[in-house]
């Protein structure tokens, strides 16, 4: 799939991708990536792929992807900005920002690369959220915001590479 | 002049730890402190709670040692309902051997991550590596088998804990009196022979030696630093069965001293007989110790390095020779050294491999019989609960009312039993790479470091705190004042 090329979520839609919800659902907006995992459940979308929630991303998770096609990562933002979701697709970095349980989807990919010399198509959907305290259930800006962003991956999107300006800082679901 | 550096990338500890250094107008080392500055409170929180929820709640203070916290609640529930190691009137062997069978995964899993992740890169890529290259990523480009491996350590860990405690995080398999499911044949066949997803468990078996293997070959090269670095004198505690051997999931607390004298002997649901807590202002983190020796004298060491130290012997085979390795080496002593905890973590990885193949090949965990059901009349309303984590020795003690509410809550983990001999730890580092010096320098800093990454600490479990994991040393001089710092 080349950058500028129109894409939905039927793209995922097989037995060969992965979408995987990274958050929390006990840190508020930080469910956000679990919550669009449950939406394609209740929805039926997306029903051939396999799908993953997790807190954070682990070593391990390099292994889970070298045997797909395809993956779709969904995870709350904390980026500060006018957008309310952003969707890209990522490329491989060893970026050495790094604690035992918490690694990005970046280092993953390359990880994925040097130990097992496989690489999936990785893109990465975004959703903005707001609020991180100690509580179930998402602020009503980030439901506005889930929503948005699920409308618009069933209508099809343009899909960027990020630049080394725009990426995105993505929130730590810690236990 | 007072400076502050920002050094990236963290460090690789689990938890918030500030590190501060007193020097006096020679520039000696005065006093040396590991302070932790996160409050949580699990033990308040969890008051009013129906009591069979505490396991679940209070697993959720770590995503690392989960298994540990849940498994100790369990036992704790058990007691109140009637059918703990309090009453006699015991759970079902499949129950405990489920139990076990989880128990074990976690610790080989946790402690392959706390030795790949946090040892491995400075004894592969050396001490003076570059900070942003001296981690597993690092590793990950100079040894890409290796972390291969370490990949499959970890998947094949969490992979067995999903089958025994129905999920990869915050399992939800123990209930008061026992377990809900048993292993089924062809989850248990899967482990044992593997599969495309997962290697067989001979092939961890061999992983965990490589693991092994690595310490003794770094050991070999670098003896006089890694028996030189952080002797840290204690006593050894850990749980041990009637045969004086280590057991991970039940039996005494035993404690030893340097000569290996038994020095105490407990039912655990005694430990507050034999424990107080000493608090400082300057730390969220208590300090136990046993009572009638004092604080100075009677503050204890948990963990891989108190286990080592304390079992008599294994079980298992090949753990059985790495154990008399280690023992003839120290000439039938307890080692105080904060490097050999690294040894006796690769044992006990090794260790937990054999215990996992074993019980994967007992018949038990097919069985049926996976509950003791309690009479109300049986109800005792307390409970204490106690398991060798994978960091040391972890204890939960709750009572609850009559409508089985929560009413009092205590947890003392093992980081918070390593509290006194971590700061001695890091006193004996300091003294011998900061005495003289006025400025922090990298490999000072990562000495500390190392010092501290040796007990694995875990501080998030210790104040029950969530945070973020920098590191902070700051040095005073005579009159106090800051005359550097650095932050990780």
């Amino acid at each position: 799939m080349n950058a500028g090329s129109k894409l939905t979520l039927d793209y995922f839609d097989n037995e060969a991708s992965l979408i995987y919800g990274i958050g929390n659902i006990g840190r508020q907006d930080d469910g956000l990536g679990w919550e669009f995992i449950d939406w394609l459940e209740t929805a039926s979308v997306c029903t051939k792929a396999e799908r993953v929630k997790f807190y954070q991303l682990n070593l391990e998770d390099a292994d889970l992807i070298s045997h797909q096609q395809r993956v779709l990562f969904v995870d709350a933002s904390k980026e500060v900005s006018d957008e309310r979701f952003r969707f890209y697709k990522a490329e491989q970095k060893m970026d050495f920002s790094f604690t035992s349980h918490d690694m990005s989807i970046e280092t993953i990919m390359a990880t994925c690369w040097q130990c097992f010399a496989k690489m999936p198509e990785v893109y990465v959907l975004a959703i903005k959220g707001y609020e991180w305290e100690l509580q179930i259930g998402l602020t009503d800006e980030a439901k506005k915001n889930l929503r948005l962003a699920s409308s618009y991956m069933q209508r099809g999107t343009s899909v960027a590479a990020p630049t080394t300006d725009d990426r995105l800082q993505y929130v730590i679901g810690g236990a | 002049m007072s400076r502050k550096l920002i050094i990236d990338p963290v460090t690789r500890i689990e938890g918030h730890g500030k590190v501060i250094i007193q020097l006096d107008d020679d520039n000696k080392v005065v006093d040396a402190k590991l302070l932790v500055v996160e409050f949580r409170g699990f033990e308040k929180f969890i008051q009013g709670h129906p009591y069979w929820e505490a396991p679940m709640l209070l697993q959720r203070i770590c995503g690392i040692c989960f298994v540990s916290h849940h498994l100790c609640g369990a036992k704790v529930l058990d007691d109140m309902i009637g059918v703990g190691y309090s009453t006699h009137n015991l759970i079902t062997p499949t129950a405990e051997k489920m139990r076990r069978l989880g128990h074990y995964a976690q610790q080989l899993q946790s402690h392959a991550t706390a030795y790949f992740y946090c040892i491995v890169p400075e004894m592969v890529l050396g001490m003076d590596a570059a900070p942003e290259k001296r981690n597993v990523l690092g590793l990950a480009t100079a040894n890409p088998e290796l972390i291969k491996r370490v990949v499959m350590l970890r998947k094949w860990g969490q992979e067995l804990i999903q089958a025994v405690l129905g999920k990869k995080m915050h399992g939800i398999s123990s209930i008061p009196g026992g377990v809900n499911n048993n292993l089924t044949a062809e989850a248990r066949d899967r482990f044992i022979k593997g599969d495309n997803s997962i290697p067989s468990i001979d092939q961890m078996l061999e992983y965990a030696m490589d693991g092994l293997e690595l310490f003794y070959d770094f050991h070999e090269k670098n003896r006089a630093m890694v028996d030189g670095f952080g002797d840290a004198p204690a006593l050894d505690m850990c749980l041990v069965d009637d045969n004086g051997d280590v057991d991970y999931y039940h039996g005494k607390m035993r404690i030893i001293d340097n000569d290996k004298k038994i020095v105490r002997e407990l039912d655990y649901h005694d430990y507050l007989g034999h424990f107080s807590e000493a608090t400082e202002e300057w730390s969220y983190m208590k300090f136990p110790f046993l009572k009638e020796l004092g604080r100075e004298k009677g503050s204890v060491r948990v963990g891989p390095l108190a286990r080592v130290n304390v079992t008599k012997s294994y079980s298992t085979p090949l753990a059985q020779v790495a154990l008399e390795k280690f023992h003839a080496y120290n000439k039938g002593k307890s080692s105080n050294k904060a490097l050999h905890t690294n040894w006796a973590r690769a044992i006990e990885i090794l260790h937990s491999a054999e215990l996992i193949k074993e019980l994967l090949n007992d018949p038990d965990l097919q069985k049926d019989q996976l509950l003791v059901t309690a009479t109300e009349s049986m109800w005792t309303g307390e409970g204490v609960g106690v398991v060798e984590a994978p960091r040391g020795t972890l204890l939960h003690h709750y009572r609850a009312n009559q409508e089985g509410n929560i009413t009092f809550a205590n947890l003392i983990v093992a980081t918070t039993q390593n509290n006194q001999v971590m700061n001695r730890t890091v006193r004996s580092v300091a003294e011998e790479y900061l005495e003289g010096e006025t400025e922090i320098t990298e490999g000072m800093m990562n000495a500390i470091e190392v010092g501290i990454r040796a007990f694995d600490p875990c501080l998030s479990c210790a104040t029950h705190a969530l945070g973020e994991m920098p590191l902070e040393v700051t040095l005073l001089d005579a009159k106090g004042n800051q005359i550097d710092e650095r932050r990780k």
